[in-house]
């Protein structure tokens, strides 16, 4: 008896289990959000997640569950968007990158998903997780792929180059991300003048000048030269890519199966930025400020801010930064000394659809509405990105002498835009805390350069080799 | 109708009456963690579910082969050894001067019981933004009224020494349990020993400390396993992502392995990771259970 009681509870423990399994379906009522941190990414700020629960589908509507949270898709506009599409029921979740990975570990990962597009486009296809919308792209009626922006080719990949093969997405926005934007009044601090705003500095010099803003009152730094917007100002994984990129350097085998991060234009990168720590140009680990690059830059204790266009929605909606909006300014993305000027996407934050959706065609007309449709009109207007479209540049706020000074800027970046950052689809998001995890010791010289860049290499290619033989059987 | 058995009858009340519990410990402990260990032995990266290959024990040879894993289990064991003992001399301090009756005792037990109840993110970021900081820091003014510093506390020299200051700032948790065990010493026994004139500490070495050995042993216990999962403060002092990499000194050994799953998305290899810290702790629970009939007092003579 007792044997038998205790295999009716084991059943019923299946059968909860099972449950537990069971993706959302129609008719059911799903709970829509959990609270979680957004991930932290460059073009980020400003945008939080918020729970969203969502009304039961009726008995024909499909659910399409997206990652798009309140911050970045209105409820009042998804309304209008299911008003339109009656048999479409758009549920939103919050997901931050440990949830992301373990949705998509348990193959229950929402059909629409945000991004971000340089990193996540080259690691989804290759692990199959990206859903080909080619074909969808190329028949739509609402997105004109002509029209596009050369950056939204970031959303394409063949396997091997960015940019090339089908389409797997497209960003909601983008911005010049390595571009740098001016505080005047910390510049008048300093008795500098301004850089050009046309010419790009070199890195080089951006250091050279960032050493001359500070200003010290006895030991204490009263004001920074340069900052970034939510890093601590040292050597990071996001800024050698695209000091990679101007300097026509891969550090990819052409297969991608191997890196080699011993290369002297690594060297140069990692001297270039060890020197800036030291030189205490910005908060870093070494001097221990532990205040935010942006609330500096814009409490006028930091000269520049290595950042991109959407910055300067942050500045118009800052409360005490719009109060002074003409202190502030951009200036070009820098360049190697002796490389090409390039002004790329960091992160061109979009979207895909998942491979495993059940439902594409509902997918792909949420996803062509929210990145084709009246969205895309509102967030150009807003400021807080560029537009994917051409068409829709002429949409960006142009209201005050800021606005018009970021917006001459854009459009001169926009001529440089269309390089894209060299990723190695099987690093993934492992690159940047194996980048940290050398790079830490080496800023605070407990590590040679030598053993960083040869630390970095073995890492990177243990990843690399670990991925391609899951990939490869 | 056939008449069910009085034993029979209590057995499925027992049942039915922990049926909650034991669902819940199925579906959410037994089953993850026997499926953790399953995975443990194949390729599992997070997308290859359909489509995985078992390794034999692979993953578990790469965890002692790893230099990282096993410089951070080195850590979290030093970590543990300086940690779990001062965090028990704190609370129990805490909890014989709490104990005593003074005016407001009420309030100080509240004001040291907080830090503990505060929820991780709060504590770190005060104590990293405010405390920490380089740039004005409390603790470098502090120190610099002594003529030292500044120090940069998250550095490589002082960051563990940071890591366990915080740690020991919330050592008021245990306040409670020593409270409700200092409850629980009998009157009589403090009575007859004034009789005999035994100072204050007599009384505290001779009866107070002995009858408490069973709510030490356990507030050790769990303190032991909690040190070797710690994971959430030393992320929280490096950045305000959970895949935040902290420096080395504080790289502790859980730190690693959630870096490996949802970084790397080495999850095999994290699980992995994961069952030999179980094993480990496991262990370390026989060990210390084990030394408990030296030091660890029953009044039921510990049947």
């Amino acid at each position: 008896m007792k044997k038998r009681i205790l295999a009716v509870l084991l059943g019923l423990s299946m059968i909860v289990l099972a449950a537990c399994g069971t993706k959302p379906t129609l008719g059911g009522q799903t709970t829509a959000a959990e609270k979680t941190t957004a991930a932290e990414k460059p073009d980020d700020a400003g945008e939080t997640a918020e729970e969203t629960t969502a009304a039961p589908a009726g008995e024909d509507q499909v659910v399409i569950r997206t990652t798009f949270m309140e911050g970045e898709l209105s409820r009042e506009l998804l309304d209008k968007f299911e008003e339109e599409n009656p048999g479409i029921k758009v549920v939103q979740e919050a997901v931050d990158d440990t949830k992301m990975a373990s949705l998509l570990a348990t193959q229950d990962a929402p059909d629409v998903m945000r991004c971000i597009g340089v990193y996540d486009i080259p690691t989804y296809v290759t692990r199959r997780i990206a859903l080909d919308l080619d074909e969808y792209m190329n028949n739509s009626e609402v997105i004109d792929v002509d029209d596009l922006l050369p950056i939204c080719h970031v959303y394409r990949y063949d396997g091997t180059t960015v940019g090339k093969g089908p389409w797997y997405g497209l960003p909601k926005d983008w911005s010049n991300d390595f571009a740098l934007f001016y505080n005047k009044t910390c510049f008048d601090n300093a008795n500098i003048e301004l850089p050009s705003d046309t010419e790009p500095m070199t890195w080089n010099e951006v250091v050279e000048l960032a050493k001359k803003l500070v200003i010290k009152e006895g030991d204490t730094t009263v004001q920074y030269g340069l900052g970034m917007v939510e890093n601590p100002t040292m050597p990071s994984f996001y800024y050698l890519n695209q000091y990679l990129l101007s300097a026509g350097e891969n550090l990819s085998s052409d297969d991608n199966k191997s890196m080699d991060f011993t290369k002297p234009v690594v060297e140069d990168f990692l001297t270039l930025w060890n020197d800036a720590v030291k030189s205490n140009i910005g908060p870093n680990p070494v001097n221990n400020d532990q205040t935010g690059g942006s609330d500096l830059f814009i409490g006028d204790k930091c000269a520049m801010i290595v950042t991109g266009y959407w910055y300067s929605g942050m500045i118009r909606g800052n409360e005490e930064a719009s109060k002074k909006t003409a202190s502030f300014g951009m200036l070009p993305t820098p360049m190697v000394e002796g490389g090409t000027r390039v002004a790329p996407t960091g992160s061109a934050t979009g979207g895909f659809i998942y491979s495993q959706t059940k439902h594409p065609e509902e997918a792909w007309k949420f996803f062509e509405w929210y990145f084709g449709g009246e969205p895309v009109d509102d967030r150009a207007r807003s400021g807080w990105g560029l537009p994917s479209f051409r068409s829709k540049m002429e949409l960006l706020p142009q209201n005050d002498d800021f606005d018009k000074q970021v917006y001459r800027v854009t459009l001169d970046e926009l001529n440089y835009g269309d390089a894209f950052i060299p990723i190695n689809p099987y690093l993934g998001t492992a690159g940047r805390p194996m980048f940290e995890k050398w790079v830490d010791p080496f800023i605070f010289d407990r590590a040679t350069l030598e053993e960083t860049m040869q630390g970095m290499t073995d890492d990177a290619n243990q990843t690399i080799s670990e991925m391609v033989s899951v990939l490869e059987g | 109708m056939k008449q069910i058995k009085p034993t029979t009858r209590r057995s499925i009340a027992f049942y039915l009456m922990i049926a909650p519990w034991l669902l819940v410990f199925l579906s959410f402990s037994l089953f993850p963690l026997v499926y953790g260990f399953y995975l443990s032995f194949t390729n599992y990266f997070g997308f290859n579910l359909e489509d995985l290959s078992l390794v034999g024990l692979k993953n578990y040879q790469n965890v002692f082969s790893d230099k990282d894993a096993m410089g951070a289990l080195g850590r979290t064991f030093l970590f543990a050894v300086i940690n779990v003992p001062l965090g028990t001399v704190i609370a129990l301090s805490l909890a014989l001067l709490l104990n005593h009756n003074i005016r407001g005792r009420g309030v100080f037990r509240t004001i040291f019981y907080i830090p503990s109840i505060m929820p991780a993110i709060v504590t770190t970021m005060m104590w990293k933004n405010i405390l920490f900081t380089g740039n004005g820091g409390i603790l470098d003014r502090i120190i610099g009224v002594f003529g030292l510093g500044p120090v940069n506390w998250l550095g490589y020299d002082y960051a563990l020494f940071s890591l366990i200051l915080m740690s020991s700032w919330g050592a008021g948790g245990g306040i409670l349990i020593y409270l409700a065990g200092l409850k629980g010493v009998p009157d009589e026994l403090y009575e007859s020993a004034a009789i005999d004139g035994a100072s204050y500490m007599q009384r505290l070495f001779r009866i107070t400390l002995p009858l408490l050995t069973p709510v030490i042993f356990f507030n050790v216990l769990m303190g032991i396993i909690g040190t070797l999962q710690q994971y959430l403060q030393p992320i929280l002092l490096a950045g305000d992502q959970l895949l935040a990499r902290p420096i080395k000194p504080i790289y502790l050994y859980v730190v690693h392995a959630f870096q490996q799953i949802f970084a790397n998305q080495r999850f095999a290899y994290g699980m992995a990771l994961l069952w030999v810290l179980f094993i480990i702790t496991l262990l370390l629970t026989l060990v210390v259970f084990k030394t408990s009939r030296l030091w660890v007092f029953y009044e039921d003579g510990g049947d």
